[in-house]
This record gives C-alpha cells, sequence and structure tokens, in this order.
C-alpha cells in the first residue's frame, strides 16, 4: 500500500471518472481513491469511495492524510444554460481544489477541458495550436465554466510551478455510453445544421478519452495538449456516416431563434446542443504536440468513431434489422483493422 | 561477325518484320522482350514483382513513365537533333493533333477523314454499335450513380483541410468551359511550376469578384504535366458567406493567414496567394492595372520559414470584367460586405450586374525566385521581408505592362 501511487479521481459516479477509476484499478502501481457526492451506479473492483464534495474546506486535510501523488479532476456539470449553482460547482470547485492541491502538496493535476474553447471563427487558422488565444463564446453555461476555468488553470500554473498540471482539451466527444453535446446533437431525430455551412469537425471516441486519461496518469507530460482523432470530416459527412437527415436552418434565422422566449419551459438552446458558431466557423485543433509531447495516438479514426456510434445506435433500435446488419459488416472491419494497428504500434515500440 | 556474337542476339522477329536487335536473356533465345512466359526463367521472380509494383504508390508510378519517356526523347534527339518534346497536357495534345493533321497533305487528309465517316455510317447501321452504346450509357449511368449511392452514405475521403477530389471533378467543366470558352484564357511560362514539391505563386488580384484564382486553378489543371491543384488562400470574409465557404472548402482553398500557408508549404503543395487582397479586387476601373500594396508580406514569411520558391503571377483580362466606378462605404457597412462597387451595371441590373464581361485572359507564370539561400529564421527579418515583398510587387508589376504593351485588344 506504500509504495503504490494514490490517485484521487474526482466525480467517480459520472460516467467520466467511472470509466477512469476501472480503468486505473487493473494498474497494480496505483491506489484509486474516488470522490463524489454520490455512490456510483455500478459497483468498480479496488476502488477507494470518499463521500465528499470538491469544495469540502476539510479536503486539503484528506489530500494530505492519504498522500495523494497525482489529482484527475473529471467532475463537471455539463449544461448548456447558464446556471449559478452549475458555476459555483465547476469555477469556484476547481478553484477549491486545486488550491488544495496546492497546499497539500500534490505532485500532478489533470484537468479535462474541450478544443471548444478556443471558439469558432471566421479567421481561425485551419488548425489551432495550444498557445493560440481562448476567445471560446460564453453563450453556454458549460463553455463559459470551461473558459473560466482555463483562465484559472493557467493563473495556477504560474503560480505553483512546482505542480505538474496537465491540460487536455478533447474534440467533439462521441460514444454511445457518454453523453456530450456531440452525442446529444447526433441523438436528435433531424439535427439542426445552417444552410450552405459545412465546417470541418475533429472527432474523438469516449475510449480514446478514458485512454488519455489514463495515458497522462501513467505518464507525466505537463501542458497543455490537444487531444483528437485523426483525419478531421466535414459535418455533412459526419451525418451522412450518422445516418442522420439534417433541418437546414438560414442562418440570420437559427441566431434569431436563441433569443426567442421559452415554451414550454424549454429553453430552445436545448433543442441545440451545439452552438451555431460551431457549427458554421471551423474550429480544428492542431494534434503535432499531441503525437509528439504526449505521445499518445487515439484507437479509432475519426470516420470508426461515427460509424461505431452509427451501428451500436441501429443495434439498440433496430436490432437484428438490415441496417444492423449493413453497419455490423462495416463495423467489424473497422474492429480488424484497429486491433491490427494496435498491434503493429506495439511492435515497433 | 563471329559465332558468339551471333548467338546473343534474339531470335524473335520485332512487330515490323525485321530481326530483333537486342541481346538474349542467359540461358535462352530470346531477349527479354519477346522471350515466352513457359521459358522465362525468373517467373517466380516476375510475379514478385508485379505485386510489388501494386504496391507503388501513383508518384512512383508517375516518376517511372517521366524517366523512360526522358530515355524515349533521348533516343529520337539521337535521330533527329531538332526535335522538341511536345508538353504532355491535355491541351496541349489536342493542339499538337492539329498541327500534325495540317501538315499533312489535303489529299491525305480528305482521305482520313472519308475513312472515318464511311465507318460512322456503316458503324451506325450496325445493330451491335447500338448495343455497345446502350452498354457505355448504361455503365455511366450505373458509375454515377454508385458515386452517388457511396457519397449519400458517406464513404468518401477528404484530406485534413476538406479537400474533396471527386468535388473538384464535379466543378471542373465549369470552370473548363469559363477557362476555354468564355475567357479564352492564354498561358504562358507554366514550366516554372515543378512537377512535385513546395511552390508559392503570388499573383496579382483585381475584377471585384475572385475569378482569377479560380481561373489560375483552372490554368494548371489543363496546362500543367502534373496537373497539380492550387491551393489558393482567401479573406476570412469568404468563410462567412453560406455556400461559398462550403464550396472553398471543398476545392482545397484555405483561410489566408500565415500558419496555413506555412503548414500547406510543409506539406509539399503548390499555394497561390493574392498579397492585395481587397484593395486589389475593389480596385477602381482607373486604377486597374496598377498594384495595390502587397499586403504586410505574410506571403514571404510563408516562403521563407519554408524555403519555397517564389513563382510571380500576372493576370491580364481580369480587370476589364466588371466596370467599378466606384466604392460605397455605407453600403459595404449596411450589407456587410468588404467593400461595395457600384459598377456600370452592379447594383442597378442585380444579379445580371455579376455576369462578367467575356475578356480575352493572360495568364503568365514568371520565373521562380528562390527562397533557399536564406537563413532559417529570416522571416524574423523585416528589412529583409519588405526588401522581398517590394521585389515580388515590381516583377509583377512588369510583368502586367510587358503583357499590356503586346496586347491588341480587350476582346480578343
Amino acid at each position: 500500500m506504500a509504495d503504490k501511487k494514490v490517485v484521487l479521481i474526482t466525480g467517480v459516479a459520472d460516467y467520466w471518472g467511472a470509466c477512469l477509476a476501472s480503468r486505473l484499478s487493473a494498474e497494480p502501481d496505483f491506489h484509486v481513491l474516488g470522490l463524489d457526492v454520490a455512490q456510483p451506479p455500478d459497483k468498480i473492483d479496488g476502488l477507494d469511495f470518499v463521500l465528499a464534495d470538491i469544495r469540502n474546506p476539510v479536503l486539503v486535510e484528506l489530500l494530505e492524510s492519504e498522500n495523494v501523488d497525482t489529482v484527475c479532476h473529471l467532475k463537471f456539470i455539463e449544461k448548456a444554460e447558464r446556471n449559478e449553482a452549475a458555476f459555483d460547482h465547476n469555477v469556484m470547485g476547481t478553484m477549491k481544489l486545486l488550491g488544495a492541491c496546492a497546499e497539500a502538496g500534490v505532485r500532478k493535476i489533470i484537468i479535462r477541458s474541450s478544443t471548444a474553447v478556443y471558439g469558432a471563427f471566421p479567421d481561425n487558422s485551419a488548425f489551432l495550436t495550444e498557445d493560440m488565444p481562448l476567445r471560446g463564446s460564453r453563450q453556454y453555461g458549460y463553455n463559459h465554466d470551461l473558459l473560466e476555468i482555463e483562465a484559472f488553470v493557467n493563473g495556477f500554473i504560474g503560480q505553483s510551478p512546482q505542480t505538474l498540471v496537465t491540460v487536455l482539451r478533447f474534440a467533439n466527444i462521441i460514444g454511445w455510453s457518454a453523453d456530450t453535446p456531440m452525442t446529444r446533437f447526433l441523438r436528435l431525430p433531424s439535427p439542426p445544421v445552417l444552410l450552405g455551412f459545412d465546417p470541418m469537425l475533429q472527432l474523438i471516441h469516449e475510449d480514446d478519452v478514458v485512454g488519455a486519461l489514463a495515458h497522462v496518469v501513467l505518464n507525466d507530460s505537463p501542458g497543455v495538449f490537444n487531444v483528437g482523432a485523426e483525419g478531421p470530416m466535414p459535418l455533412s459527412r459526419l451525418l451522412r456516416l450518422a445516418r442522420k437527415g439534417p433541418t437546414r436552418i438560414f442562418h440570420p434565422l437559427a441566431y434569431r431563434s436563441l433569443k426567442f422566449p421559452r415554451v414550454n419551459k424549454v429553453e430552445p438552446r436545448r433543442l441545440v446542443p451545439i452552438e451555431w458558431d460551431y457549427l458554421r466557423y471551423p474550429w480544428v485543433a492542431d494534434l503535432t504536440r499531441m503525437r509528439d509531447e504526449l505521445g499518445y495516438s487515439p484507437a479509432y479514426l475519426a470516420e470508426e468513431v461515427v460509424r461505431e456510434f452509427t451501428s451500436q445506435r441501429h443495434l439498440k433500435e433496430d436490432a437484428g434489422g438490415h441496417y444492423a446488419f449493413a453497419c455490423g459488416e462495416q463495423y467489424l472491419r473497422d474492429v480488424i483493422e484497429r486491433r491490427q494497428r494496435a498491434k503493429s504500434r506495439e511492435s515497433s515500440s | 561477325m563471329t559465332d558468339t556474337e551471333l548467338a546473343t542476339r534474339c531470335r524473335a522477329m520485332t512487330k515490323a518484320g525485321k530481326q530483333c536487335k537486342n541481346t538474349t536473356v542467359d540461358g535462352t533465345d530470346f531477349c527479354h522482350i519477346h522471350i515466352p512466359a513457359s521459358i522465362r526463367p525468373d517467373n517466380g521472380k516476375a510475379i514478385n514483382d508485379e505485386t510489388t509494383k501494386e504496391k507503388l504508390s501513383d508518384r512512383e508510378l508517375r516518376e517511372r513513365l517521366i524517366v523512360e519517356l526522358d530515355d524515349l526523347i533521348a533516343r529520337i534527339q539521337a535521330i533527329d537533333p531538332e526535335y522538341s518534346p511536345p508538353a504532355f497536357s491535355p491541351k496541349n495534345m489536342v493542339n499538337l493533333m492539329g498541327d500534325q493533321t495540317s501538315s499533312l497533305s489535303p489529299l491525305f487528309r480528305l482521305r482520313i477523314l472519308e475513312r472515318l465517316r464511311s465507318s460512322i455510317n456503316e458503324d451506325l447501321l450496325d445493330i451491335e454499335t447500338w448495343k455497345g452504346m446502350w452498354y457505355m450509357v448504361n455503365y455511366t449511368l450505373e458509375y454515377q450513380s454508385d458515386i452517388l449511392k457511396r457519397r449519400l452514405k458517406g464513404e468518401y475521403e477528404t484530406d485534413e483541410w476538406g479537400l474533396d477530389w471527386e468535388f473538384v471533378e464535379a466543378v471542373r467543366p465549369f470552370l473548363d468551359f469559363m477557362y476555354k470558352f468564355y475567357w479564352r484564357v492564354e498561358v504562358t511560362g507554366i514550366e516554372h511550376i515543378p512537377d512535385y514539391g513546395r511552390t508559392l505563386l503570388v499573383c496579382n488580384h483585381s475584377g471585384q469578384l475572385p475569378w482569377d484564382g479560380a481561373m489560375i486553378m483552372a490554368a494548371v489543371l489543363n496546362e500543367h504535366p502534373a496537373q497539380r491543384l492550387v491551393r489558393n488562400l482567401y479573406a476570412n470574409w469568404f468563410p462567412t458567406l453560406p455556400f461559398i465557404s462550403a464550396i472553398l472548402v471543398k476545392m482545397g482553398q484555405a483561410l489566408a493567414s500565415v500558419d496555413n500557408g506555412t503548414r500547406l508549404l510543409e506539406q509539399d503543395e503548390l499555394v497561390g496567394v493574392f498579397p492585395e487582397g481587397y484593395k486589389g479586387v475593389s480596385k477602381l476601373f482607373r486604377d486597374r492595372y496598377k498594384l495595390a500594396r502587397f499586403g504586410r508580406g505574410g506571403f514571404v514569411r510563408m516562403a521563407l520559414n519554408t524555403q519555397a520558391p517564389m513563382v510571380p503571377v500576372s493576370v491580364v483580362g481580369a480587370e476589364e470584367t466588371y466596370i467599378s466606378v466606384a466604392k460605397s462605404p455605407t453600403l459595404a457597412r449596411l450589407t456587410g460586405f468588404p467593400y461595395f462597387p457600384i459598377s456600370l451595371r452592379f447594383p442597378w441590373f442585380g444579379p445580371l450586374g455579376i455576369v462578367p464581361f467575356p475578356t480575352k485572359w493572360y495568364i503568365d507564370f514568371g520565373k521562380p525566385i528562390p527562397m533557399g539561400d536564406y537563413e532559417p529564421d529570416a522571416s524574423e527579418n523585416l528589412v529583409l521581408v519588405s526588401r522581398l515583398t517590394d521585389q515580388v510587387r515590381n516583377v509583377v508589376q512588369q510583368m502586367i505592362n510587358d503583357r499590356l504593351n503586346q496586347r491588341r485588344s480587350v476582346f480578343y
């Protein structure tokens, strides 16, 4: 126990925390400590669960007494609406947690962010590097909170240089089990897009998100990294691969529609999980640092990410039907290719 | 000639009916061309060769073909020293065939025509011809619908910039029409663009709408032997426009920024820049041949970063496609356009005002300016950047003036 490194994961009751905890519990050198305000719904072997909030002022004592080496901060409330409770939890929670980490002398902190913080603009370069200014839109709650967190973390890195801070900015996360703006968008019966606009989008599979988080827990690589699957694709191709017919909206109307009053207590932006600008302008991130410095390569190619999502959907909705069969074929081919890629990567390294 | 020497000659006859002069393959009586497959000694190896050949990339195959062609040219030149090889691009081939038939005697040409005509007549009466045509039409339709079906399922490829070659092929007929028949573009100096490797085209910009970019693209696709795609860099107003933004990305164009240009050049692409920007396109009719300021030298920094040679390009003829007499800043602000031209036909005739005049165009590619001699960090040397910017600008202006002196009329 003493020679094991202690990893504290916040938000283990949520999808990402639970996935990372079960991934790390298989590692012999790590002791996984989970923190959340609710019990994880499924039991995770080897998880040492503590019921507490990240804003709890006594957290410093917990970190010190457990001799925590790495904190992986995954607790994040992803809401489209701007919401004071979520802000208090996301931003103030992160500030308090990071403060406690610095006081307790935690060696390494890992934070999950999104490439949406760069913002989608007509004058964006085709590939955004990590050192570009964060100009993301603050209209949607989660994006607003992420930008606040990023600004705070940037200051924190300057204040406590002895702590290794890794920020992973993930591209659009797609996966059947995860609940992200992109999966919400793809689950709509007819996702809304802007007429005549077809931006390039970068994707990442949910397993690769957990894989990248585990990678930085196992290897020290401080800094900010964009993480995405190889091969960005146009939005139109993404929707075709997902077998979704989009609703095309003329853009001046689309922007105005967000200002409509609530109908039936449903905010209009609930119906549009991704902000219009992000469906209009490019915001593809540059992955050079992920490949060279982080040394992580996602298992899924972008088109495999979408095909996997589509075949999962068809299997659930239309088991045994024609589509499930047709997609299953390509799906299996992808799996074979992926396994071969992984093998060749292993043999080369 | 001794017996041993005779034995090394191939026993087969060539297609022309002469004795083959090649030496034999060891252990057989035939040369490597005429040897029957059954007695080929390296049968297994030959098959291996073929499988490796399939793995060769297009580029390697093309390189091989070029080597073979060079070899052939050298052999012809040994016989006829005055022979100069034709340029191998589609348009030049057609021109070459036209030139060759006109050099034949009239009687001979008539015979060829008659032969062709009669054979066509006979064939039209034959049911097999119609069957063949029906088959061809069916095949084409099926092929096209397969592409469409595949695309509807999302099974198509784009590069990381969004370039979609199938889309480029679909748009090409329109570009070619404008290029060949509408503006009857004449091109010189296409040989200054290399077949491979990073190159930066620096072009003048004029004519209210960026048709010149499209025509430079069409010129290189039609005239250049390697049929390279020009990756033009566009201004940041275009991404805000519906349809146009999507079309530009699918055609492999990118937003004008030093990052994008450098990255494209590092990928050994052929990049086109219009350093004049809006100031160039929105020129009034009276200033039409005067180059505007060449930006802030971003294009020189791209070239210095990547040591890519710069090819100056002048487009003459685009200046007269629209006659802009004034610019309205008020209307530009109201509509959100970067500039709002008041021309003879726009905005008075609405969409009709957008139809360009069918002027005669000349696109001249100048001598490349090499960048390999500068230090790697030369792009931070502001003096050097501004000097190079002015140098390229003067070259392009000179090329425009030369062309104007030679031109007889705007329309032919």
